[in-house]
């Protein structure tokens, strides 16, 4: 449904995105993650054609879209952060307004799809006099307009409270289980991209970082909670044989590229150390994320200076 | 081209649902009723009076509703015209973008060429209908204290010779449509104008007056002995056609030449904010 190849923007002199490749199957919830400013907003702008790419090209649901702007977004939805509408108008009137950017859509399609976002009551009343929720829930029926196939959500939880943000995750479940929709998340949730999303991909300082699945990402640097009689010499032993990567803490250890805990086991129980426990633990997207910023922060950084005294180092 | 009207009505609908959009409607209202009280009741009457006697009319013939509603137009043309259709057309594109509308506009698969076309001409209706209600609200509240009867036209004009002519009621009646004609262009022009700036990256307010700083450089230069060879260039030096109406014999080559000279201006302005906004990034 999403296809960038190389997609770059720049403004001015700065990068807000550089190199962007993305694939985006249909019927998956994909994540977008990134800080503020990395370049999430301005990769979204490019598939929608608000932003002119400078670089490469993205092919919306098969098409083109710098070229073929009609037909690539025949199909598509989209929300952003803080939904704004015309407020002097009725939440009707907003959707026959919205929906004449489209095709001409019919008084019950706009029924249809008002009763499926729970509106219906308050369709004729002016949105001036809406709650936040209640034009979230505008702004994703009038997403839902022109019957899309591809739905985009900026930040669509941006001001929910608790109540709101769990309803926006139940029906972002239902619009992918009751209309097959596939859907591209951008948020700053980590919390609920884990729950949400199938795959994801991360940016940084405009630079994809990671993309692949939710349990690839969980599995990435994963590391074994190990309980023995005596940690740091079974430690020891393991990194002698290059079984472990690391060791942290008194209890855990990163098992080396290809090494499974049952290599660990035979190893510490053939050197007469009793294994009391031996758990995988699954990191969470939060540290996943997390350790990912530090990893693409140091690298953009650069080796830290030797200091003074340290081997090489000129006087 | 269903799609076309359809989209042309919604923005209609946005339009005439802000309360911004009836401020030029309601000040009118109240200019055009505050000058009829001071006609009524000032000494204006006898001086036209004085005025037409001493050119061999008989003035009671003339001071009626179609001379009072000319006259009321003048300085409501030349001064409130201006703001109300430029406060418009300076909203029309770079409001949606201030408040956010826009990004979501522009999810949906439309042209902005197509955009940019209903919009501005949406705002052409919207200035074709003000320049109307304008003229019928000064006649008929002129009807309501002053007599039907002859027009008399008096316009002096910078820099030229001025508009004198009397003429029957009827005649009267039907150059007075005709002149709203050639203001509703001029309207158009001044819209055109906010409505280019307003495709810039730029705040409604500033849009405003970037066109209002034109056209006040334009009287400037109009006004201006040093520029009287250029006065060509001006813009409201070809905004006075609708005038020129009313002058005896009538000027039609030019009218014709400031027509052309006012939709090229269009044509121009529309072009040039088409151009940038095409070009634009549209973003939060």
């Amino acid at each position: 449904m999403i296809e960038l190849r190389k997609l770059g923007k720049r403004f001015g002199e700065r990068w807000a995105l550089q190199e962007f490749d993305l694939d985006v199957p249909r019927g998956e919830i994909f994540g977008l993650l990134g800080h503020n400013g990395a370049g999430k907003s301005t990769a979204i702008g490019m598939m929608l054609g608000q932003v002119w790419p400078t670089t490469g090209a993205a092919r919306i649901c098969g098409h083109e879209i710098t070229t073929h702007r009609r037909e690539a977004l025949a199909r598509v939805g989209a929300i952003f952060e803080t939904p704004v509408f015309y407020d002097y108008l009725t939440g009707w009137k907003n959707l026959a307004v919205l929906s004449s950017y489209s095709a001409p859509t019919s008084a019950k399609r706009i029924a249809e799809v008002v009763e499926w976002v729970g509106l219906t009551s308050r369709a004729d009343s002016k949105v001036s006099t809406y709650s936040h929720g209640m034009r979230t829930r505008l702004a994703l029926a009038q997403a839902l307009l022109p019957n899309p196939e591809l739905l985009i959500l900026d930040e669509p939880s941006d001001g929910l409270d608790p109540e709101g943000i769990h309803e926006m995750r139940l029906t972002i479940l239902r619009l992918r289980e009751e209309l097959g929709l596939t859907i591209l998340l951008s948020s700053h949730l980590l919390n609920e991209v884990e729950q949400l999303c199938t795959r994801i991909a991360v940016l940084n300082q405009g630079r994809k970082v990671f993309e692949g699945s939710l349990a690839t990402a969980r599995k990435t640097r994963s590391e074994v909670r190990l309980k023995t009689a005596n940690f740091g010499e079974a430690a020891n032993l393991l990194r002698r044989e290059q079984l472990i990567a690391d060791a942290r803490d008194g209890a855990f250890v990163s098992p080396a590229d290809g090494v499974g805990t049952d290599r660990i086991v035979k190893r510490l129980v053939e050197a007469g150390m009793p294994v009391f426990e031996i758990v995988q633990e699954e990191q969470t997207l939060e540290g996943f994320y997390l350790s990912l910023m530090q990893e693409s922060r140091a690298a953009a950084a650069g080796p830290p200076p030797l200091k003074a005294g340290a081997e090489g180092a000129t006087p | 081209m269903t799609m076309f009207f359809l989209h042309l009505r919604n923005e209609l609908w946005k339009l005439f649902g802000k309360k911004r959009t009836y401020i030029g409607f309601g000040v009118f209202l109240v200019a055009q009723n505050l000058m009829l009280l001071a006609f009524r009741y000032s000494k204006w009457q006898a001086g036209t009076a004085k005025l037409l006697e001493s050119n061999g009319y008989v003035g009671a013939e003339f001071i009626s509703a179609l001379t009072v509603a000319l006259i009321m137009l003048l300085p409501q043309v030349a001064l409130l015209m201006p703001l109300y259709v430029m406060l418009v057309g300076g909203d029309l594109m770079a409001k949606e973008a201030e408040d956010g509308s826009l990004r979501m506009i522009l999810a949906r698969p439309i042209s902005r060429l197509r955009l940019l076309f209903t919009k501005w001409l949406t705002g052409v209706i919207f200035a074709a209908l003000l320049v109307g209600s304008l003229g019928a609200m000064a006649l008929v509240f002129a009807r309501m204290w002053f007599p039907w009867g002859g027009m008399f036209v008096f316009v002096p004009l910078p820099g030229g010779t001025p508009i004198f002519n009397v003429m029957p009621a009827g005649d009267g009646l039907a150059y007075y449509a005709l002149a709203h004609v050639f203001l509703a262009v001029n309207t158009c022009t001044m819209l055109s104008l906010a409505f280019m700036f307003s495709c810039f990256n730029m705040k409604p307010a500033a849009a405003t007056i970037l066109a209002m700083s034109a056209l006040f450089l334009s009287v400037v230069m109009e006004g201006l002995p040093f520029f009287e060879d250029w006065k060509e260039f001006a813009l409201t030096h070809h905004f006075r056609t609708w005038v020129l109406v009313f002058g005896k014999p009538i000027q039609a080559a030019q009218m014709a030449q400031s027509l052309c000279v006012l939709a090229g201006v269009n044509v121009t302005a529309f072009v040039i904010g088409a151009v940038h906004f095409h070009q634009r990034d549209i973003k939060s």
